[in-house]
């Protein structure tokens, strides 16, 4: 929050305009379009490895970004944003399988039908807040796990579901390769959207209602309605994000959509930064990264003879879970708000270099 | 400080530089899970498979190729399980793979097919079986997924037709009632339907299914229905702590049942943490248990050996089957050696070379199996095992084997 509460010298706004604009520079700007640029040119260098952990961050940023915009922006909880996810995920592979409709159109289709069932669990929210709120939204997770695994219309049961690949004009996005610039696209499309949303009306009412409701009702902000749209849109994020993760997989399973992929969710929000869109993104690569690169610190370790016997391989197991539980917690200790305000001091710091204060 | 940290650095380059020299060898990547909430099960079932690929490499690997395998705990997180695949796919150039549980193998199905690695798991849900998906229940064809073993529905059927059997043999009158015990949850779910299909078909009155968690708690409300509805036999889904709580629970209200369990619901380790309450509890194994004396057995000991020096552990029958499962896919990479080299196209053709197919070593330890083509229904035997704790200790007996007739419509399902 560094940037709208306190601003360093030198750093001088003029109009409303500046004031929101998503690229502060041209050269920001420029910077922007190259790095997507440049993203677009990855398959020809990276591995499927790194491709899969890409589109990984791609699905599950745009899922996470969605409870940013509740969490971060307009105040409200939501323990069920992992059944969201799952509900996208089978609602999109059913769309296109009972319907026959593309899955290009199943994807968005699948993200309205989510966005109605978040509204839905959301209706509380109108009464309620804080700790009730959460307690309500929980329900909404075990409601929705236990529905995947009844209702074998929609979601196969135990069985699970298969979705097919993304297919656009005879050419079937079925490989790590292929599939990397649906991620993208998609990540870039809903990521814009997402900044642009809190610069309109609607996402500065998302923004009175977190920091003060009661002066935001009195200013003619109708609380119902942006609380209940926050929810929409929460959760159509998940949606989307939960139906790239189906189509990717080309199967989904009613297994994986539990109370702690919600708590992860969040977990993504806090160390990313909570109300903050860049902070979103950062924080689902520190949390996809994290697991990795200690799987890799321990793969080092077991190409060793002493390293690869099993009581070493199992002692690590349980090292490398602490070792993300012990990181998370100093995080929170040491970075409170989220790897968005250290990226907005690193920037800072060098922006005014060397005369920073 | 420096130097330690050069000196283990040159060291582990050292170590890899030497790993990359070796030239004939074939990659195999295992899963395991070793820290996650299936851990209490999958740590025996991971032993068996690293034990045996261990065991492999000792003893002149595939024909003198050295399987090259890396473990992974990735702990039941599909994520991870995914990570884990794309790197040994893309780096490592794995030609097969060791998995585990449901969670990874279903997220893994589609890709497998697509990079022709066959995935042998210890998921033994049905619909992993009809690999050309002539069932019109199969979702999704799986036809590089196999397990050792059969799979969970037909284990449940297994169960109630030994429960007929004892019905009859017991003399009892009337119509016995059967109910399903578990979580709502795919994997208790998964025998539901059909195994309540062929209990109607055998005679059985079918209860509506008692719904027990996954996780340990009071259960004497679900025991008290159990005994209301004069249940005779119960087929329990969980595994784990939830069986302890179902079964003292239920001695506590003194249900009057017989339980058959799933083949993760039953072992020593979990009788042993039940104590006394645990009669006459059925459950069904796809090998024999560790004591037992049989030929096959001799060699599984022998594995077990390269992670207990001892030699005193008792491993459990999730422990044999690891073994098995590691030892068909070695076999299978035999076959594809000498016909065009150790592909995953050949290892699959492997796979289907033997019928009746014991691995060299473990007869009578892994049950003949067979996959064809169009039906991965490994093995259709299922031995039928009853724990009991009497007097502080343990005593299993054998009760029965089942074989069941591979009838088509039960195909994937």
């Amino acid at each position: 929050m560094s940037t709208t509460s306190m601003r360093p010298c030198g750093d001088f706004r003029t109009s409303y305009q500046q004031d929101n604009t998503i690229f502060e520079t041209k050269f920001i700007w420029l910077l922007a379009v190259a790095s997507v640029g440049l993203l677009c040119l990855a398959p020809l260098f990276l591995d499927e490895y790194f491709l899969s952990l890409a589109i990984q961050v791609s699905y599950l940023g745009i899922a996470a970004l969605g409870l940013n915009i509740l969490v971060g922006f307009t105040g409200q909880i939501s323990l069920g944003h992992g059944a969201f996810f799952g509900f996208g995920a089978f609602a999109s592979a059913w769309i296109n399988t009972q319907f026959g409709i593309p899955v290009f159109f199943a994807i968005p289709l699948a993200g309205f039908l989510t966005m109605a069932v978040g509204m839905m669990f959301g209706l509380p929210a109108a009464r309620i807040k804080g700790l009730y709120l959460a307690i309500a939204t929980l329900a909404a997770q075990f409601i929705i796990e236990d529905f995947f695994a009844r209702a074998e219309w929609f979601s196969g049961g135990s069985a699970g579901a298969m979705a097919d690949s993304v297919n656009i004009f005879g050419y079937l996005f079925d490989t790590d390769q292929s599939f990397y610039y649906i991620a993208i696209f998609a990540l870039v499309t809903m990521y814009l959207w997402g900044s642009n949303l809190m610069r309109t009306r609607d996402g500065r009412a998302f923004v009175a209602v977190r920091d003060h409701y009661l002066s935001a009702e009195i200013m003619g902000i109708n609380l119902t309605k942006y609380r209940l749209l926050s929810f929409g849109v929460s959760a159509f994020y998940a949606g989307i994000g939960g139906a790239l993760y189906g189509h990717y997989l080309g199967y989904v399973s009613a297994e994986g959509f539990t109370i702690m992929m919600s708590i992860q969710f969040l977990a993504m929000c806090i160390i990313g930064g909570l109300g903050s869109v860049k902070g979103t993104l950062m924080g689902v690569i520190f949390m996809v990264m994290l697991p990795e690169s200690l799987e890799s610190v321990v793969g080092l370790m077991k190409e060793t003879s002493w390293g690869n016997i099993p009581a070493v391989v199992d002692g690590i197991a349980y090292l490398k879970e602490m070792a993300i539980g012990l990181v998370i917690i100093l995080f929170l200790i040491f970075e409170p708000e989220g790897l968005a305000h250290r990226w907005a001091q690193i920037k800072n710091y060098w922006k005014f270099y060397p005369f920073s204060y | 400080m420096n130097k330690v940290l050069l000196g283990s650095l040159s060291a582990v380059s050292l170590a890899v530089a030497a790993s990359a020299q070796a030239k004939d060898e074939v990659f195999v990547g295992h899963l395991a899970d070793l820290s996650g909430p299936t851990a209490f099960v999958g740590k025996y079932y991971a032993d068996g498979v690293r034990d045996s690929l261990a065991y492999i490499n000792k003893n002149g690997g595939i024909d003198g190729t050295t399987v090259n395998f890396e473990t992974i705990d990735y702990a039941y997180k599909v994520p991870q399980a995914i990570g884990a695949y794309k790197k040994w796919k893309s780096r490592k150039k794995m030609v097969a793979m060791q998995g585990w549980g449901t969670a990874d193998t279903e997220a893994l199905i589609s890709f497998a097919a697509k990079d022709k690695i066959p995935v042998y798991s210890a998921s033994y849900s049905g619909h992993l079986t009809d690999p050309m998906g002539k069932n019109p229940h199969t979702k999704k064809p799986a036809p590089y997924n196999f397990f050792y073993g059969a799979s969970y529905s037909d284990a449940c059927r297994a169960l109630v037709k030994w429960a007929a059997d004892d019905w009859k043999m017991k003399g009892k009158k009337g119509q016995p009632k059967f109910t399903h015990i578990g979580a709502n949850h795919p994997f208790p779910n998964a025998p539901k339907k059909a195994c309540a299909e062929y209990a109607t078909e055998l005679g059985f009155n079918v209860m509506p299914p008692v719904v027990v968690s996954m996780k340990p708690g009071d259960f004497k409300a679900q025991c008290l229905t159990l005994k209301n509805s004069k249940t005779n036999y119960g087929y329990i889904g969980n595994l784990g702590g939830s069986v302890l709580s179902l079964i003292k629970s239920c001695k506590t209200v003194k249900t009057d049942i017989q339980f058959m369990s799933n083949i993760w619901g039953g072992d020593k380790e979990i009788f042993n943490a039940i104590g006394s309450g645990v009669k006459d509890y059925v459950f069904p194994t796809m090998t024999p248990f560790w004591s037992d004396d049989v030929e096959g057995m001799k060699l599984v000991h022998k594995v077990s050996l390269q992670s207990d020096k001892s030699g005193k552990k008792q491993r459990t029958h999730h422990y044999v089957r690891g073994v098995c499962s590691a030892f068909y896919m070695k076999e299978a990479m035999e076959w594809a050696k000498k016909n065009g080299g150790i592909t995953g196209a050949n290892i699959k053709k492997g796979m289907y070379a033997v019928k009746n197919w014991e691995p060299k070593g473990l007869e009578g330890a892994c049950m003949p199996a067979t996959w064809t083509n169009d039906d991965h229904r490994g093995i259709n035997t299922v031995n039928i095992y009853k724990g009991n704790y009497e007097n502080g200790e343990v005593k299993i007996d054998k009760v029965s084997e089942v074989t069941l007739e591979r009838r088509d419509d039960w195909l994937g399902y």
